[in-house]
C-alpha cells in the first residue's frame, strides 16, 4: 500500500477499503450459506424433526396420585385409609448453583429427616447435574411440614440457603387395627392394588383415578399444558361390627394361645375360623380367622410361626414319610430363614387367604338339618317318624356306623338332630332320593359360590355329587355332611335361610358404597336370590336345632352363653385320609333361639389336642363369643343363671384370665353323668367309617362294640395296647375315656358330642366298583 | 459511498449513526423477548421465577446500554492512548480467575467483582480490538515485515492461549484471533498469503477430522474429540454430547417457514439445554421459522454493514481499524454461532450476540458498538 501516512493519523486507504468489502462479500457468502443450510434443514428433514418433536413431547407428562377409599365399618369406624405422604427428593444441580447452600441444606437434611449427611454429600459430588434423586420415601406430614416451613418465603424459620429440594405427594395404605379383619380386608401392594378381601374385590371403587399433568396437540399442532387433577377413590362403609369382630377375634385368638403347642408343636388349631351374620339381611357381621397378619405388615414371617406348610398348590403339606396320623408340617422360626422367597411367598399366600371362604372341608354333621328340613319341605318327612339305630346300618356294600355303635335306640326326626344320630339321617336321606336331596342341596347354595363381595371365595363347582353319579352309599354319608366340600360362607349363608323362613339372602360385606366427599353413591340393600324352605319348615327346623342345645340329650349344650338360649348344630367331621384321627369339628348356631335374628359358625380345623373329635373345640369360642356379643346387640337374658354358670359367666366377664379347661371338664363330667351316656360317648370315628373293604373290619367293630358294651372303665384298659401312647395325656377320666380303634385309626372320644363323620368320597367309590 | 458523504457534509459536527443505533435496539428488544421465551418454562420449573433470566438480562441490557453511550463519547484516539494499559487489565483479570473462578457447569470463566459476574473472555475481546488497532498502527511501516507481522499476531495469540489455558474457551480464542486476523486482513495488502493460509487450515482441519472419525475406538479421545464425532453424526451421540445439536436441529426443523407462533417452542421446554445460551437461535428457528431466522440474519448482515460503511468513512486508520475489529468480532460470533446452531461445524459454545442471554457479553458488545458509535461521530471531521 502506499499512501502517504503519518505516524498518528494514518489514512484509510482505499485498497483497505476494497478489502473491507471483500471482506463484507465473505460475511455475505457465509450468511447466505448458513441460509441455505437453514432452509434445506426445515426442506429436507423438517417433518421427521416435527414428529421427533411432538414424540419427545408424549413422555413430557407426570401423573398425579389419588387417594385411596376407605374402609370403614358399619359403626363408621375406620378400618383402613390412606395417608399423604411425601417422598423428599433432591435437586443436586439447584442446590449445587452455589457453595452457600449446600451447608444450610444438607444440616437440614440430616436434622429433619435423619438422613446420612455423607452420602448425600457424595451424591453431589458424584452427580452434580442430577435434577432428580429420591432422599427419602413415605415421609409423614408432620416431619416434612418444619422442612417445608424453611423454604417457604415469609415464615418464621424461613431460610433462603435451603435449596434444591422438593416434595413429591405419594399416600400410603394404613390400618389403624393392625391385625383386625385382616382377611376381610386385605391390604394394598405399593403400587396401590389390593390383594385379598375388600381392597381386591373393591380395587376399582377403591381406587380413584390418577390425575395427570400433560402436554397435548391442538388442531394447531400447538402444544398445550393441562392438568387433570386426581380423582380420590369411593369409600366402602363394611357391614362389620368392629366390637363384634373384636370379641370374635379375642376368642379365637384366646383359643389358639391356650392350645398351641399342645398336642403337638403348632398352632391352636390348623385353621380357626369364625363367621357371625345376620340371618335377615345376609349381613356379615364379623367374620375373622386364626392365623391373622398384621395389615400394616402383611409379610411379617413372624406370623407364619406355628402354621402348617402348605406345599406348592397351596394344600396343606404331607410328607410321603409322615404318618397320617400328623396334621401336617409346622413351621418354626429356624424353617423360615432357611426358606427360598419362593417358598416364604408361598407360606405367606395361605397365610393371606380367608379360611371362611377360601377353604373347603366336609362339613359333618352340620349338615344334618339340612337333609331333614329337605325331607320335611319335600313331605317325604312329617316330623313324625321313628327310626331304630343300632349302630349302624347297611347301605349297599358298606356298613356305615352311627357316632355310638352300641346304637341309639328308638329316635325321631327331632332327637336325630338333637344327638346327631347319623342312622336316622341316613334313614331320612333314603326316604327323600338322590334327585330331591341333590336338588335341595343346589337349593341351599352348595355347590355354589354365594358371590360373597370379597375376594378369593374357592369355587365349589363340582365337590357336591351330581344325581346321576350319586350311590346310595354318597346319598347316606350326604347325609350326614360327609363326602361332599363345602367352605364356611356357604354353610352359614344356606343355614340363615334354614332359621329365617327360608329366604336365601346374597351374603355381603360392604353396605353403603360412599364418595370422598361424603355422599352416598350406592346403597346395597339385602338381596333375596330364592326361598329355600317353606317357614313352616323353617320354624321345624329352629325348634330341633334348639333341642341341640337345649335338649338334654343335646351334643350342643356347651355353646350355650348363660342367661341365653340358643340354638345350632354340632359338627364333627373326619378328614381325608380316612383313619387319619384328623378332625374338622365346628358349632353351627343362632341367636335367640326363639326368634333367631344372628347365626354363628365356628369351625376348628384340626385343634391342636390330643383327641379332636370334640366339638367342644368349636361351642368353647362360641359360648364365649355369644356370652359378650349378645348383651352388646342388646339381647336381654331370658334364662336364669345358676350359680356355676354365675361363676363361669364371671370369669369369662373378666375377659377369660384364667384358662377355661376346668369349667369345660366340670361340665363334661356333668354331662357323662347322664344315663344316656353313651350317646355322648359314642364312637364317632368308629361310627362313622366305611368297612365295606374287609370283613375282618367288620369283625373288629363289632368286637368294639362288645368292648364298649361291658363298661366304659374299662375302656383305658382295653385300648392302652393300642395307640394309647398318642392319647395318654386325657386318659385319666374314664369317663371321657378316649378310645382309638387301631383298624381304622378312629378315636372313641367320650365327650359330650356325638357327632361323628362319613365315609371317604374316594375310599367309597373305590370300594363299591371294586366290589 | 461518496453520496453519503456528500449527504452528511452539512452536519459534520456530530454524526450520529442512527440507523445503526435501530438496529442495536432493534436487535437487544428482539434478545429480551426471545430470551424471555426460551427461557421462562424452565426458569419457573427450576428457580419457581419465570422471569429470572429475563429480569438479569435486562439489567445487563441496561448497563451495556450507559457503557455504550458512555464509549461513545470518550474520544477513540484517548482510549487508544490506554491500549496497553487496557491489554495487562484483560490479561490481569483472566489470571484472576484461576484463584478466584467460579465454577458454572464444570467449567471455570465466571469472576466476580463485586457482586457481578464477570466473564474475562469477554474483556479480553474488547481489549483485543483496541490493542490490535493501535499495534498495527504503532507497526505500521514494519507489518510488511515476517517479525513485524508476527508481534502484531503475537499479542493476542498470547491472550488465546491464556483464555484456552484458563478458562478452557476455545470459542474465545478462536474469536480472538479470528478479531485479529481480520484487522490484519484488511490492514495489509495481498491475499495470496491469507489464501494460502486459509487452505492449508482447512486441509489440517480435514484431515485432523478425518482422523478422529477413523479412530473412533480409541478410548483415549478427550472430549473435544467426542464433540467432533457428534458432529459427523449427531444421531450417534444423541445421548451425549449430539443431544443438544440434535435437538437444536429437531426444533429448526419443526419450526417450518414460519414456526409455531412466538412462545409456542416445544423444544425449549427441557429438551435443549441452555436453551437461552447458545441455542437460543434454534428457538427463534422453532418459533419464528425461517422467516424469522433470516430476518435476524439479515438484521445482522444490516448491522455488519453499517460498521463496515463506518470503517469506510473513518477519519483515520485507527478509528477504521477499531470498527473493522468490532465488525469481525460480530460477524465472527454471528456465523460461529449459526453454524453450530445447524451443525455446520461441530458444536462449542457461542452466543449469539445481543440475542443470547449473558451478562458479560451484551455489556462488551454494546461497549465495543460504543466504540463504532464514537469513530462515527468523527466522521468528515
Amino acid at each position: 500500500m502506499k499512501q502517504n501516512s503519518r505516524v498518528n493519523k494514518q489514512k484509510f486507504t482505499i485498497g483497505m477499503k476494497k478489502k473491507l468489502v471483500v471482506l463484507f462479500v465473505i460475511v455475505l457468502l457465509a450468511f447466505v450459506g448458513l441460509g441455505v443450510r437453514l432452509i434445506l434443514i426445515t426442506k429436507n428433514n423438517g417433518e421427521e424433526y416435527e414428529k421427533q418433536v411432538l414424540s419427545q413431547q408424549q413422555y413430557d407428562s407426570t401423573t398425579i396420585p389419588f387417594r385411596r377409599g376407605e374402609i370403614k365399618d358399619s359403626n363408621g369406624t375406620i378400618l383402613a385409609y390412606s395417608e399423604k405422604v411425601y417422598n423428599v427428593i433432591l435437586d443436586a444441580k439447584l442446590l449445587l448453583r452455589s457453595d452457600k447452600y449446600v451447608d444450610p441444606t444438607v444440616n437440614a437434611l440430616v436434622k429433619y429427616f435423619k438422613l446420612d449427611g455423607g452420602e448425600i454429600r457424595n451424591y453431589l459430588s458424584e452427580h452434580p447435574t442430577s435434577q432428580y434423586y429420591t432422599l427419602a420415601k413415605k415421609i409423614e406430614y408432620d416431619q416434612v411440614a418444619p422442612f417445608q416451613d424453611l423454604m417457604t418465603p415469609g415464615s418464621d424459620t424461613y431460610d433462603e440457603n435451603i435449596q434444591g429440594v422438593w416434595f413429591e405427594d405419594n399416600y400410603i395404605r394404613k390400618y389403624p387395627n393392625g391385625t383386625m379383619a385382616c382377611d376381610v380386608i386385605g391390604f394394598t401392594t405399593s403400587d396401590n392394588i389390593g390383594t385379598y378381601g375388600l381392597e381386591e374385590y373393591y380395587n376399582d371403587t377403591l381406587s380413584g383415578t390418577l390425575g395427570r399433568e400433560f402436554g397435548y396437540l391442538d388442531e394447531d399442532s400447538t402444544l398445550e399444558r393441562t392438568t387433570i387433577p386426581a380423582t380420590d377413590g369411593d369409600s366402602i362403609v363394611t357391614t362389620i361390627d368392629g366390637n363384634l369382630q373384636t370379641i370374635v377375634e379375642k376368642y379365637v385368638k384366646q383359643y389358639n394361645d391356650e392350645h398351641a403347642n399342645k398336642a403337638r408343636q403348632g398352632n391352636g388349631a390348623n385353621n380357626i375360623g369364625c363367621i357371625m351374620m345376620d340371618i335377615h339381611t345376609g349381613d356379615i357381621l364379623a367374620m375373622a380367622s386364626y392365623p391373622n397378619y398384621d395389615l400394616n405388615n402383611p409379610r411379617d414371617t413372624s406370623k407364619l410361626i406355628g402354621m402348617p406348610m402348605v406345599d406348592e398348590k397351596g394344600k396343606l403339606l404331607v410328607l410321603e414319610n409322615e404318618s397320617v396320623f400328623d396334621s401336617g408340617v409346622y413351621m418354626t422360626e429356624e424353617m423360615i430363614a432357611d426358606f427360598s422367597d419362593e417358598e416364604t411367598y408361598r407360606q405367606l399366600n395361605a397365610l393371606w387367604k380367608n379360611y371362611c371362604i377360601s377353604d373347603t372341608y366336609e362339613p359333618g354333621s352340620v349338615s344334618k338339618p339340612f337333609t331333614t328340613a329337605t325331607g320335611l319341605e319335600i313331605g317325604a318327612l312329617s316330623g313324625n317318624e321313628h327310626y331304630n339305630c343300632n349302630g349302624s346300618l347297611e347301605i349297599g356294600d358298606w356298613k356305615i356306623h352311627c357316632h355310638n355303635t352300641y346304637g341309639d335306640g328308638d329316635v325321631s326326626v327331632e332327637r336325630a338332630i338333637e344327638i346327631s344320630c347319623n342312622v336316622a339321617l341316613m334313614h331320612e336321606a333314603q326316604a327323600i332320593g338322590k334327585e330331591n336331596f341333590t336338588k335341595f342341596q343346589r337349593q341351599f347354595g352348595f355347590g355354589l359360590k354365594t358371590n360373597i363381595d370379597l375376594a378369593g371365595e374357592f369355587r365349589t363347582e363340582g365337590l357336591t355329587i351330581a344325581a346321576s353319579n350319586m350311590t346310595s352309599t354318597d346319598l347316606a354319608t350326604n347325609a350326614f355332611g360327609q363326602n361332599y366340600n363345602c367352605d364356611m360362607i356357604e354353610m352359614i349363608t344356606a343355614f340363615s335361610s334354614l332359621i329365617n323362613g327360608g329366604y336365601y339372602y346374597e351374603p355381603h360385606v360392604v353396605k353403603k358404597i360412599v364418595s370422598s366427599s361424603g355422599s352416598t353413591i350406592k346403597n346395597i340393600e339385602p338381596r333375596v336370590l330364592r326361598q329355600t324352605i317353606s317357614p313352616s319348615t323353617s320354624e321345624k327346623i329352629i325348634q330341633y336345632c334348639n333341642k341341640v342345645v337345649a335338649g338334654e340329650e343335646g351334643t350342643g349344650k356347651t355353646a350355650r352363653p348363660a342367661g341365653y338360649m340358643i340354638g345350632g348344630k354340632t359338627g364333627t367331621a373326619q378328614t381325608l385320609p380316612r383313619g387319619n384321627r384328623q378332625y374338622v369339628v365346628s358349632f353351627m348356631g343362632y341367636a335367640p333361639a326363639d326368634h333367631p335374628d344372628i347365626a354363628i359358625y365356628v369351625v376348628v380345623d384340626r385343634p391342636n389336642v390330643p383327641m379332636q373329635d370334640d366339638a367342644k373345640n368349636a361351642t368353647w369360642i362360641v359360648k364365649r363369643v355369644l356370652t359378650e356379643a349378645l348383651p352388646y346387640l342388646n339381647y336381654p337374658m331370658t334364662e336364669e343363671i345358676s350359680d356355676k354358670e354365675q361363676a363361669e359367666l364371671d370369669e369369662i366377664r373378666a375377659n377369660m384370665v384364667t384358662p377355661t379347661q376346668p369349667n369345660q371338664e366340670d361340665g363334661a363330667a356333668a354331662e357323662d353323668g347322664n344315663p344316656d351316656g353313651e350317646n355322648s360317648e359314642g364312637e364317632k370315628a368308629e361310627g362313622t367309617s366305611e368297612e365295606g373293604k374287609a370283613d375282618e373290619k367288620k369283625e373288629d367293630a363289632e368286637k368294639q362294640k362288645k368292648d364298649k358294651k361291658e363298661e366304659k372303665k374299662d375302656d383305658t384298659n382295653i385300648w392302652e395296647s393300642f395307640d394309647v401312647d398318642e392319647t395318654t395325656g386325657y386318659y385319666i377320666d374314664p369317663n371321657t375315656g378316649n378310645l382309638v380303634n387301631p383298624e381304622n385309626g378312629n378315636e372313641m372320644g367320650g365327650d359330650d358330642l356325638p357327632d361323628f363323620t362319613g365315609a371317604p368320597t374316594a375310599e367309597a367309590s373305590e370300594g363299591k366298583s371294586s366290589e | 459511498m461518496n453520496r453519503i458523504r456528500a449527504l452528511r457534509k452539512p452536519r459534520e459536527e456530530s454524526y450520529i449513526d442512527y440507523s445503526l443505533i435501530f438496529i442495536i435496539l432493534f436487535l437487544l428488544a428482539f434478545g429480551l423477548v426471545m430470551v424471555y421465551s426460551t427461557s421462562s418454562y424452565e426458569a419457573n420449573l427450576d428457580l419457581g421465577d419465570s422471569s429470572y433470566y429475563f429480569r438479569h438480562q435486562m439489567v445487563s441490557t441496561i448497563i451495556g446500554l450507559a457503557a455504550m453511550m458512555i464509549v461513545s463519547y470518550i474520544p477513540y484516539r484517548f482510549i487508544a492512548k490506554f491500549a496497553f494499559p487496557i491489554y495487562i487489565a484483560a490479561a490481569v483479570l483472566l489470571i484472576l480467575v484461576i484463584p478466584f473462578g467460579k465454577r458454572i457447569n464444570g467449567a471455570k470463566r465466571w469472576i466476580y467483582i463485586m457482586g457481578m459476574s464477570v466473564q474475562p473472555a469477554e474483556v479480553a475481546k474488547f481489549a483485543v480490538i483496541v490493542f490490535s488497532a493501535v499495534l498495527i498502527i504503532k507497526l505500521r511501516k514494519n507489518l510488511m515485515s515476517p517479525k513485524g507481522y508476527m508481534t502484531a499476531l503475537a499479542f493476542p495469540a498470547l491472550y488465546s492461549l491464556m483464555v484456552y489455558g484458563i478458562t478452557k474457551n476455545l470459542s474465545s480464542a478462536i474469536i480472538i484471533m479470528g478479531i485479529t486476523v481480520v484487522m490484519l486482513f484488511i490492514s495489509t495488502p495481498g491475499y495470496r498469503r491469507y489464501v494460502i493460509a486459509a487452505l492449508s487450515l482447512f486441509a489440517l482441519v480435514a484431515v485432523v477430522v478425518l482422523i478422529i472419525a477413523n479412530s473412533e475406538h480409541s478410548s483415549g479421545m478427550n472430549y473435544r474429540f467426542e464433540r467432533v464425532l457428534a458432529w459427523l453424526d449427531p444421531k450417534a451421540h444423541s445421548s451425549g454430547k449430539g443431544f443438544q445439536t440434535l435437538q437444536a436441529l429437531y426444533a429448526i426443523g419443526s419450526g417450518g417457514i414460519f414456526g409455531k407462533g412466538l412462545g409456542e417452542s416445544m423444544q425449549k421446554m427441557g429438551f435443549i439445554p441452555e436453551a437461552q445460551n447458545d441455542m437460543i437461535f434454534s428457538v427463534i428457528c422453532e418459533e419464528l421459522g425461517l422467516f424469522g431466522a433470516i430476518a435476524v440474519m439479515l438484521m445482522f448482515l444490516l448491522l455488519i454493514w453499517r460498521l463496515m460503511i463506518i470503517a469506510n468513512n473513518a477519519p483515520d486508520m485507527l478509528g477504521a481499524l477499531l470498527v473493522i475489529g468490532v465488525m469481525g468480532h460480530i460477524s465472527i460470533q454471528v456465523i460461529l454461532n449459526i453454524a453450530v446452531v445447524t451443525n455446520t461445524i461441530p458444536n462449542t459454545g457461542i452466543t449469539l450476540p445481543f440475542i443470547s442471554y449473558g451478562g458479560s457479553a451484551v455489556i462488551i458488545q454494546l461497549a465495543e458498538i460504543g466504540l463504532a458509535l464514537n469513530v462515527a461521530r468523527n466522521i468528515g471531521r
